[in-house]
């Protein structure tokens, strides 16, 4: 379990990216809720803690690829392939995760350098 | 300039090349265009968050828009990665971001750079650094000033000021209320002729009685062949039998409200160089913006601003726009006849301005200062 920050830190709306290997973000919805799922998108690498928070939805910044962030999976295209959902708890007023154990889904050629 | 002596009553303009040649447009454009304050689009053509125009000024496309909290903002409309042009749409509306069609860099309506593919295996990438390349703005008389120049002059003293000591004050510009008129008409006229040769145009009506019968019957001042725009705070009145200012003299509208007695049954011109042209009557005001293209191609856009409930309303404005509309035409006409001439070795030394024109001769010295440390 790793303690994130206060709550108070996190505002309604907001969202935060942690660097860790592979990043997590965490978003505070506007109804309150906290989430957090793998930060990089699964179709290209885009930060999705850039992306736009709506309910508790997170849309890509880069082609609005759309992930639900209870569930991790894909709400509208182009990404194909589901983000994990990360635990979250709140403990005296701190954010605290448990990263999930299966395997993110790293976009294609993340780690690729060469061209189309 | 003319080597041959002229006499007294007589200045030259300037010379023909002036008016033809590509190297002296694109250095209007570095030295006046890209430099001065430029009046880009209506307010009300932006209309809320995320509404965009794509403007040219000089040799750069400039992206206006509104940011979030409804503020106007503009940009050039390159791309920070390899330069793609962002918007390619004259003009159009955003959901919440701009984004680069090439390689999808994205810039929020402040201009910032908020995602990009790998940003974040790039933490020496600084996002502040990589935004919009911001142009300076100003909103006034309810339209869009920019200023492309990397330290622009003061709006106050280049703009504001033109239009004092023209009228005599601000004051008397402030009563038309020109922030609040809607858009009644806008026409967009594609003029055959060089920038200069429309300004100049405007500035005298030497060419009144001869080309504009409509405008001179409701003007008859006009028949002396002094503009308007000759006397500092002097407006044209109306002649005894009209009513109002229409193609054939009928009413207009209601009557602006804050406009004083001595502003009533008058018309006012103003000329904010470098593309502004203003002109002020009882119950509405004719707003001409120019973007010069190329040495012999002027596109002008004319606003017809009334007071908000008469556009509401329907009311029929078209006879008071058929007034200035015919002029418009009658004056293009003229210019777009004089372009070909430019070019013509007859032409070479330019022609010459009698003394109801000679003021254009400081609209021409303007012009050659505006250049001269690289002519
Ligand atoms: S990178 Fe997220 S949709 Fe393409
Ligand atoms: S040129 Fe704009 S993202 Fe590459
Ligand atoms: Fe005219």
């Amino acid at each position: 379990m790793i303690r994130v920050c206060p709550l108070a830190d996190l505002a309604r709306g907001e969202a935060k990216r942690l660097d860790l290997d592979p990043a997590v973000a965490i978003f505070h919805t506007e109804d309150g809720e906290v989430l957090a799922i793998d930060d990089t998108c699964t179709h290209q690498d885009a930060s999705l803690a850039d992306g736009w928070l709506e309910g508790c939805e997170v849309e890509c910044p880069l082609h609005s690829s759309k992930f639900d962030l209870r569930t991790g999976q894909v709400d509208a295209p182009p990404a194909k392939r589901p983000v994990r959902t990360h635990q979250v708890t709140i403990t005296d007023g701190d954010i605290y995760l448990t990263i999930a154990s299966e395997q993110p889904n790293a976009p294609a050629g993340v780690d690729v350098e060469a061209g189309p | 300039m003319s080597t041959t002596s002229l006499p007294e009553s007589l200045i030259s303009t300037l010379p023909g090349i002036y008016y033809t040649d590509e190297a002296i447009f694109a250095l209007e454009q570095e030295r006046i265009f890209e430099q001065l304050w430029f009046c880009a689009a209506r307010s009300s053509d932006l209309a809320g968050p995320g509404s965009f125009k794509t403007v040219q000024i000089g040799r750069e496309s400039i992206i206006v828009s509104r940011n979030r909290t409804g503020a106007v903002r503009a940009f050039y409309n390159v791309c920070r990665h390899r330069g793609a042009k962002l918007c390619t749409e004259d003009s159009g509306e955003i959901k919440r971001a701009f984004q680069c069609a090439y390689h999808a860099w994205t810039y929020d309506l402040d201009g910032a750079l908020i995602a990009a593919p790998n940003l974040t295996k790039m933490p020496d990438v600084d996002r502040s650094e990589f935004g919009l390349m911001r142009v300076a703005v100003r909103e006034w008389l309810g339209y869009v000033w920019l200023c492309l120049a990397d330290e622009p002059p003061s709006f106050e003293q280049a703009v504001m000021q033109t239009v004092a000591d023209r009228l005599g004050d601000l004051e008397s510009i402030e009563h038309y209320d020109l922030d609040n008129l809607s858009v009644g008409r806008r026409i967009v006229y594609d003029v055959k002729a060089n920038w200069k040769l429309i300004v100049e145009n405007f500035m005298e009506c030497y060419h009144c009685a001869t080309i504009h019968p409509e405008l001179t019957e409701v003007l008859p001042e006009f028949t002396d062949g002094y503009a308007a725009q000759y006397f500092v705070g002097h407006g044209a009145e109306f002649g005894q039998q009209i009513e109002g200012f229409t193609i054939d003299g009928s009413p207009g509208m209601d009557r602006i409200p804050g406009i004083s007695d001595e502003q009533d049954r008058r018309y006012y011109a103003i000329t904010i160089k470098p593309q502004v042209f203003i002109n002020l009557v009882p119950d509405h005001v004719i707003f001409h913006r120019m973007y010069p293209v190329a040495p012999d191609h002027t596109i002008v856009e004319c606003d017809w601003l009334y007071l908000p409930a008469v556009v509401e309303s329907g009311q029929d404005v078209s006879l008071s726009v058929e007034l200035f509309d015919r002029v418009n035409r009658q004056d293009f006409d003229a210019c777009e006849r004089c372009q070909p001439a430019m070019s013509s070795r007859v032409y070479a030394g330019g022609g010459v301005l009698v003394p109801s024109e000679h003021h254009i001769g400081a609209f021409h010295d303007w012009v050659r200062a505006q250049l001269s440390d690289v002519t």
